[in-house]
């Protein structure tokens, strides 16, 4: 129950962070006030178009890789899995970068192109890791992976090298991952992407307790494996794709905040996974209050943020569990 | 003879880029109540055949029924509910505690959204109690003895509340206490209703123990049948190569390899 | 200002043959070296007659000095004069293509002072090219740039009286008092993620002479990234944009809207290379862009 509270507490404090903080130095009453409707427009508008909506954005994206990193943990059966090792983010990548260098314009070009760029390297990775008639080899979805974030990559660094420097600059930062984009708008999309993967992976969550042992034994424990296997790849990779295309790359979430729930909850999943939702969640939201006002009026990538973080946490947790 | 459990007729398979067929015109009944030992060396599709019975893989060729119906029909929840099965040998990809371990038993009948009630708390306690294992209930399964983790895994079976009880090679990591405690309990659990079916190399545990028993070579069946009628000098030596010589115990023959020195 | 004109000037006496080289060829390289050094231009060394310049602002002001009949070759990208497009290009001026450069037989490059260029640099000096790097991110570049080109292409009396031409009008326009109801102006280089150009670039010094306040000039560097928050808080009278784009489609994003300038349209467009970097037609571009924010007063 405590550490159920903690979670909410943390969660709550994350998203009223980002909306209490920011470049625009605004006193906790005038963003109440704000809030409200009250005040000068531009103010309001800051409030209510600008920070509430990226606060919870980043709250939604945070939790959605968090959740997606447990998943394709529990569906490789290795501790090292997040999103971007299997390659779904590098698709998204090179999309978007595609999209700057080929100067595509049109408000939503760049969250498209990176969620076909995502799609294709889902379909592909798939491909190569489905064996004689339907088993989904998880070896394969592995290595796979890890073959298809290479070449990705490969090729957004022959893009950027044959773009001209302003517009190398500018793939590097989007890549780089930030919530600039943000509005209700954005917000309303990723939620009608989010929320039906997030609720059947959920419903998946004794299935997945069942997947960690092996594919034999959870079959025999009553787990429906290739169906299964087929339903979290596939789930996992639309919440990858809707992430990439909203907020670029942004590492480390995925992989430490499953960690850290494991370390101090356990695996089982029907905890494990809202679990990690909410601190993926005030992780990334916290994180991103930090890019806007560490240096401002500068901005940092919010992918760097959760970089600094992440590591000095991830060897933290590494002692504890060693222990 | 009651009811059929698994039933197979001219079932055939062979693994993809194998040489030769794993399992061949293999024809087995099992029926309720039984305990089948099936036995036999290494390679001779022991595992295979399981697997073929609980659904798991395809025949190429032939039929095997689970409980009247095609086996890889079966929804792995509603089989789950009926058979409990103990693997050769399991690792968890993510650290354990014994307790939720075997409480994996118990979702088969869970629904999704379901939480643990009393029932299965005591299912569980009751299983690891049975198995000899209810010392070990908050320790962490990669802490454990291979023998103490086998001991686990057939609580875990037992929770389930099977109609059927299978192991695969269930004494492989297990001291001799725990090997004839194993087989007394199966033992107790078939004279209380339960079906067993264990896959094993020791000819001789096996035949002390159960009603049938099946030896396997390199694919079909050798011999099936009662111990007394089916264990022969002349199958066993064909099919383990090596010479035997018989002695009997508890009724049933016993083989004990000769020594190279001695035949000589 | 001084260290923004010549970061670092290589000089080497290309080896007419290594059975030449000579000891008294060394001393003078190494005398040359420790004048280069010292950042003054040398007296000796023959003018270049070959040159290959690695950005467009160099091959601009190249022409400008009247060198422009030494220029051999140029990046894809200058465009300005128009005379420069008959020069061959060698492709990219980062991160050159050494090979391609070397081609054209140059007897001497000069490239943009980037890290990224401090590998092709050196390979070109190992060709035994002479290379020298300059960056051009300031107004008061320009004159030095042209004085220093003038030098090393012997057309000194040509560039000096550009050059000083160019600082006198320069100088006059920036004794201009500011006027006291300067419009505030954003500039704004890349929408997602939010890029704005800050004081250290020339185009702030432009939009400055022409009668209007950069509202990022506290940002010291040429570009930073922020938020839009921020520049909904700074609250930018209009929105410059360099590209000569006519309706940039993030306008209409809804996150965008919370800036008055982009939800009321008022953006100030103007297009030209005299707005990418400085040259010595920054104070024709000085009066197209106080032309252009008068309009949009209106």
């Amino acid at each position: 129950m405590i550490r159920w509270s903690a979670l909410g507490i943390a969660a709550f404090a994350a998203l009223a962070i980002g909306v209490l903080v920011g470049p625009a130095h605004l006193p906790p009453g005038t963003v109440w006030h704000a809030v409200l409707g009250r005040g000068d427009d531009v103010t309001v508008a800051i409030v209510r178009d600008l920070r509430i909506p990226r606060a919870v954005l980043a709250f939604s994206v945070g939790g959605s890789l968090a959740v997606t990193g447990a998943v394709l943990q529990a569906l490789v059966r290795n501790p090292l899995a997040d999103p971007y090792l299997l390659g779904l983010s590098g698709g998204a990548g090179l999309g978007a970068v595609g999209a700057i260098a080929l100067g595509l314009s049109g408000t939503w070009a760049l969250p498209a192109a990176a969620a076909f760029g995502a799609l294709g390297a889902i379909i592909l990775v798939y491909r190569l890791a489905i064996v004689a008639g339907a088993v989904l080899d998880t070896r394969i979805l592995l290595l796979g992976g890890v073959v298809v974030s290479a070449f990705t990559s490969a090729i957004v660094g022959a893009i950027m090298a044959l773009s001209p420097a302003e517009q190398l600059r500018n793939a590097l930062l989007w890549l780089l991952g930030g919530f600039d984009g943000a509005s209700w708008l954005t917000l309303t999309v990723f939620a009608a992407y989010a929320v039906f993967p997030l609720a059947l992976l959920y419903r998946a969550s004794r299935q997945l307790d069942l997947l960690s042992l092996g594919e034999e034994p959870a079959a025999y424990l009553g787990a429906d494996v290739e169906p299964l296997k087929r339903l979290l790849y596939v789930m996992a990779s639309v919440l990858t794709a809707a992430a990439v295309a909203v907020s670029g790359i942004i590492g480390f979430v995925g992989l430490v905040v499953p960690h850290a729930i494991r370390m101090l909850w356990g695996h089982t999943h029907r905890a494990l996974l809202p679990a990690a939702f909410l601190l993926g969640g005030s992780l990334l939201a916290g994180a991103d209050a930090l890019a806007r006002t560490v240096f401002a009026p500068l901005t940092l990538p919010v992918g760097v943020v959760t970089a600094v973080i992440g590591v000095p946490v991830f060897a933290v947790l590494v002692r504890r569990w060693a222990s | 003879m009651g009811k059929l459990v698994f039933a197979t007729r001219d079932l055939t398979f062979q693994f993809a880029g194998a040489r030769t067929a794993t399992i061949r015109d293999v024809d087995l009944s099992i029926s309720r109540g039984e305990l089948v030992g099936i036995v036999g060396p290494n390679g001779s599709g022991k595992t295979t055949l399981l697997r073929l019975l609980l659904g798991t893989i395809v025949p190429d060729t032939g039929s095997v029924m689970a409980f009247g119906h095609p086996a890889s029909q079966w929804k792995r929840r509603d089989l789950a509910r009926r058979v409990g099965v103990v693997t050769q040998s399991e690792e968890p990809a993510f650290p354990l505690r014994v307790r939720q371990a075997v409480t994996l038993g118990r979702y088969a009948h869970l629904g999704p959204f379901e939480a643990l009630g009393a029932v299965d708390r005591d299912a569980v306690a009751a299983a690891l109690t049975r198995a000899d294992a209810i010392h070990l209930a908050d320790r962490w399964t990669a802490t454990l003895s291979g023998g103490e983790w086998q001991r686990v895994r057939v609580a875990r079976a037992l929770a389930q509340e099977p109609e059927v009880l299978v192991l695969d090679e269930p004494t492989a990591n297990l001291d001799l206490r725990h090997e004839m405690e194993l087989f007394e309990l199966v033992t107790d659990l078939v004279r209380h209703g339960m079906t067993g079916l264990i896959v094993s190399h020791h000819v001789n545990l096996v035949a002390r123990f159960v009603d049938r028993i099946v030896v396997m070579h390199e694919g079909r069946i050798a011999a099936a049948g009662q111990p007394n009628d089916v264990l022969t000098l002349e199958v066993l030596e064909r099919v383990f190569a090596w010479p035997l010589e018989i002695v009997r115990w508890d009724d049933v023959p016993q083989f004990v390899p000769k020594r190279k020195s001695s035949v000589r | 200002m001084e260290q923004r004109a010549i970061r670092r000037f290589n000089l080497r006496i290309r080896e007419v043959g290594r059975v030449f080289c000579s000891r008294p060829t060394s001393v003078t390289a190494l005398g040359v070296l420790a004048l280069a050094c010292a950042g003054s231009v040398p007296e000796r060394g023959a003018p270049h007659e070959r040159v290959v310049s690695l950005a467009p602002s160099i091959t601009e002001l190249l022409f400008s000095v009247g060198a422009g009949s030494a220029v051999v070759g140029r990046t894809r990208w200058a465009s300005d004069p128009p005379e420069a497009l008959a020069v061959p290009s060698v492709g990219d001026g980062l991160n050159p293509n050494v090979e391609a450069v070397a081609a054209r037989r140059p007897d001497l490059v000069i490239l943009y002072d980037s890290p990224a260029n401090a590998g092709p640099a050196a390979q070109l000096r190992q060709l035994g090219i002479e290379t020298a790097v300059f960056r051009m991110d300031r107004l008061d570049d320009v004159a030095r740039g042209a004085r220093l080109f003038g030098a090393l292409i012997g057309v000194s009396d040509v560039a000096e009286e550009v050059a000083a031409r160019f600082s006198a009008a320069l100088d006059s326009a920036r004794r201009v008092p500011r006027p006291t109801d300067r419009p505030r102006v954003l500039i704004l280089a890349w929408d997602q993620p939010p890029i704005v150009i800050g004081a250290g670039s020339f185009q702030s010094e432009l939009l400055d002479l022409a009668g209007a306040e950069n509202v990022f000039a506290d940002l010291a560097g040429p570009s930073g990234q922020v938020t839009i928050e921020i520049i909904a808080e700074r609250n930018p009278d209009f929105v410059l944009l360099t590209g000569g784009v006519s309706d940039p489609s993030w306008g209409s994003r809804p996150e965008w809207q919370a800036v008055p300038a982009v939800r009321q349209r008022r953006f100030v467009i103007v297009d030209g290379s005299e707005f990418s970097y400085p040259s010595l037609r920054a104070l024709t571009a000085v009066r197209r862009l106080r032309q252009a924010l008068a309009e949009a007063r209106e």
